[in-house]
């Protein structure tokens, strides 16, 4: 019929848009949500520069969380020396960008391209160090990793003729301007690079692989899949990430510490950030990421005369998720979904 | 039938049975030598002390982790309750010792603070075990206990010092020493040693032998072990795994309270104190091999012979990092640690 035929018409060019997307891996609420952080800067409050540096730091902690996820949701390896792999991608491009007298390597080297050689290089790291301890049992990988973080930012921390040390950096900027804005539509183009590409892997017989290997390796082993092969380059791939976006990092703050920047305690903020979120869901931690950061520093800033009573609400708020909501953010929303179409279909058949 | 095992035979067979463990173990003494005699005495003195504090703290942990397979990452916050706990005891001791002489009180008003600080460390794990491990046993499926179990710790070790920044605030609190008596020396050696740490030694010393002994010759010890080797077995010969849970966890955390305590002249009290404590305990944890309670006790002396020998000749920034380097050199080679690990129940993750 002519009405029909128009209706499917209508509705097969929202469909492409809406199939096109979930070939990438968003779902049409989370292409919505995307939309509407790209415009929020733009509307008060948030056009205000410390509104907008929150911002920036959630879309970096989503991009990290994201990057996370693809070992700890997939392989079921936690990377606990993941803060060494951003912090070495940071000062990597830091130290190729520095052009003045302070450090033995004076090449001048523009960040954006630094930026990738840091990324290069932290997956080259992580490449090899998967390789050494990915053919054990996660958790002595995980040890592992733990130690090379430390070992590498105690290194950072006491060679002065390259790092500065405790001193620290002050690499040039990616931009010239003083704005922040620019620096998050930057970010944020990461965060939807970091995250396409991973997604866009494990639809691939790869990440079938990766997650037979995380489900049960003896299966998969028994399948014909050599598990090492493909733990060792889903974390490479993890760590370039890693890198990638702590050059980033290096390059919008200007200022670099070893302590700021490869500090166990920044693994572990990524860390809780993907398991509230819903470890191996990869939007679970993006999704949770932002709103705790604007809480943690709207607390911070407001509660001055409380200090750290954030991190004591932060602290009770990951007991009660781990004892009573262990799947996170990413499962609580599955199942309200879930739920909520069930209703839907359900009175539409009635 | 009689065993004919002599003494000597079964040395062998643990030097050959564990090749690791033996060059390591040597090559340790190696190193304690070379600090004593290169280093001078008072270097390895320093070493031998510092040793009991981490094999102390790292008993408790691989206690933990071997029985209940929680990595444990708060661990440092018993410490610091411990050294707490120790100076609201002591000061008003002190204060009263200041203008009164009571030799007796003199004596042993620390011990009364180190016990006091035990007990309430022994409270404490009691208390986390059953508010929060327990519900978290009750509902967490086996495939997810290690990382639940590793996050809830974060969330307790997160609360437990902003808690205490709040409530105690950020300050040092502390003493210049339990006793105020001069530091004993060996001239001839050019050793000098306060009696504060010598004491802390002694009483690292004797709480690892008492936990050693309770955990070998009595009922409840072998209880202890036995679920540490196996729950379900364990639950077959009528163990009652929950009692187990919660005594090693609050014997794990009143030795870690009694270490605080101990090293409350030396280390002081402040929100942040166990942080240090915590992660070398989790080295030599790892090095040792992850819950064995044995191999923690040796790791702890070889990681501060490692962390002294560093210190003294590659630099003092380096202290951390050269020991590290050499424990990734180890664990390339034997990752499940030095004496081999015993933990249950992590599946191939």
């Amino acid at each position: 019929m002519a009405s029909t035929q128009a209706a499917k018409g209508n509705r097969s060019a929202w469909d492409t848009i809406v199939r096109g997307l979930e070939a990438v891996g968003i779902k049409p609420l989370g292409a919505v949500s995307l939309v509407v952080l790209a415009l929020l800067p733009l509307v008060p409050p948030f056009n205000q520069e410390h509104m907008m540096r929150w911002l920036i730091m959630g879309a970096y902690l989503a991009a990290q969380a994201v990057a996370f996820d693809f070992t700890s949701g997939y392989i079921n390896v936690v990377n606990f020396g993941f803060a060494a792999f951003v912090g070495l991608g940071a000062y990597t491009s830091a130290i190729l960008a520095n052009d003045t007298p302070l450090l033995i390597v004076q090449l001048g080297i523009s960040p954006w391209i630094g930026m990738w050689i840091g990324a290069l290089v932290a997956g080259l790291l992580g490449l090899g160090l998967g390789a050494l301890t990915l053919r054990l049992r996660g958790i002595f990988a995980a040890c592992l990793a733990w130690f090379v973080g430390i070992a590498l930012m105690g290194t950072a921390r006491n060679t002065m003729s390259l790092t500065r040390g405790a001193l620290g950096l002050h690499p040039p900027r990616l931009l010239e301007t003083t704005s922040n804005l620019p620096y998050f539509y930057i970010i944020l183009v990461m965060l939807l690079v970091v995250y396409v590409t991973l997604r866009l892997v494990t639809r691939t017989r790869m990440g079938l692989a990766f997650r037979a290997i995380g489900q049960n390796i003896d299966a998969a082993r028994a399948s014909g899949i050599n598990p090492t092969r493909y733990r060792v380059i889903n974390f490479a791939l993890s760590c370039f990430f890693a890198g990638l976006l702590g050059s980033f990092y290096a390059h919008y703050l200007a200022s670099l510490t070893p302590d700021t920047v490869m500090h166990t305690s920044k693994t572990v903020e990524v860390l809780t950030m993907v398991y509230i979120g819903g470890r191996g869901s990869m939007w679970g931690g993006m999704a949770v990421a932002f709103p705790f950061v604007f809480l943690m520093n709207y607390l911070r800033s407001n509660l001055e005369d409380l200090p750290g009573l954030h991190l004591v609400i932060f602290g009770v708020v990951m007991i009660l998720v781990m004892i009573y909501y262990p799947g996170g953010f990413a499962a609580v929303y599955d199942s309200v979904a879930t739920w909520f179409k069930g209703r839907l279909t359900g009175e539409r058949r009635t | 039938m009689q065993r004919t095992t002599s003494f000597g035979s079964v040395i062998v067979e643990r030097i050959t049975g564990n090749p690791a463990a033996s060059v390591v173990m040597v090559g340790s003494l190696v190193l304690a030598v070379v600090i004593g005699v290169f280093g001078g005495a008072a270097q390895l003195v320093n070493a031998v002390v510092t040793g009991g504090m981490w094999a102390l703290l790292a008993v408790g942990l691989a206690l933990i982790f071997g029985v209940a397979n929680v990595p444990y990452f708060a661990h440092g916050e018993s410490f610091m309750i411990g050294a707490y706990v120790a100076f609201f005891v002591f000061d008003p001791i002190k204060t009263y010792l200041q203008d009164n002489s009571n030799p007796l009180l003199f004596a042993l008003g620390p011990f009364a603070a180190v016990l006091a600080a035990g007990v309430v460390g022994f409270a404490l794990g009691v208390g986390l075990e059953r508010l929060l491990f327990y519900p978290l046993r009750q509902r967490t499926k086996a495939g997810e206990w290690v990382m639940n179990a590793f996050l809830l710790t974060l969330g307790i070790s997160f609360v437990i010092i902003n808690g205490t920044t709040l409530v105690l605030g950020p300050n040092f609190q502390g003493i210049p020493y339990y006793w105020a008596v001069d530091p004993l020396e060996l001239e001839s050696l050019e050793v000098r040693v306060t009696v504060d740490r010598l004491v802390s030694f002694g009483i690292a010393i004797i709480t690892i032998v008492a936990l050693w002994f309770f955990l070998r010759r009595t009922r409840i010890g072998r209880a202890i072990r036995a679920v540490a080797q196996d729950e379900v077995g364990a639950q077959l010969v009528g163990i009652n795994l929950n009692f187990v849970y919660v005594l090693t966890f609050g014997l794990a955390t009143a030795t870690a309270a009694i270490a605080g305590a101990s090293l409350l002249s030396i280390f002081q009290a402040y929100p942040t104190v166990g942080l240090i404590p915590l992660y070398t305990a989790w080295y030599v944890v790892i090095l040792a091999g992850l819950g064995n309670v044995a191999g923690a006790i040796a790791g702890g002396f070889i990681v501060a012979l490692l962390q002294t020998a560093t210190q003294q000749w590659v630099g003092i920034g380096w202290a951390n990092v050269v020991p590290i380097a050499a424990m990734v050199l180890v664990l390339l080679i034997v990752p499940s640690g030095i004496f081999g690990s015993e933990v249950k129940g992590v599946q191939e993750q």
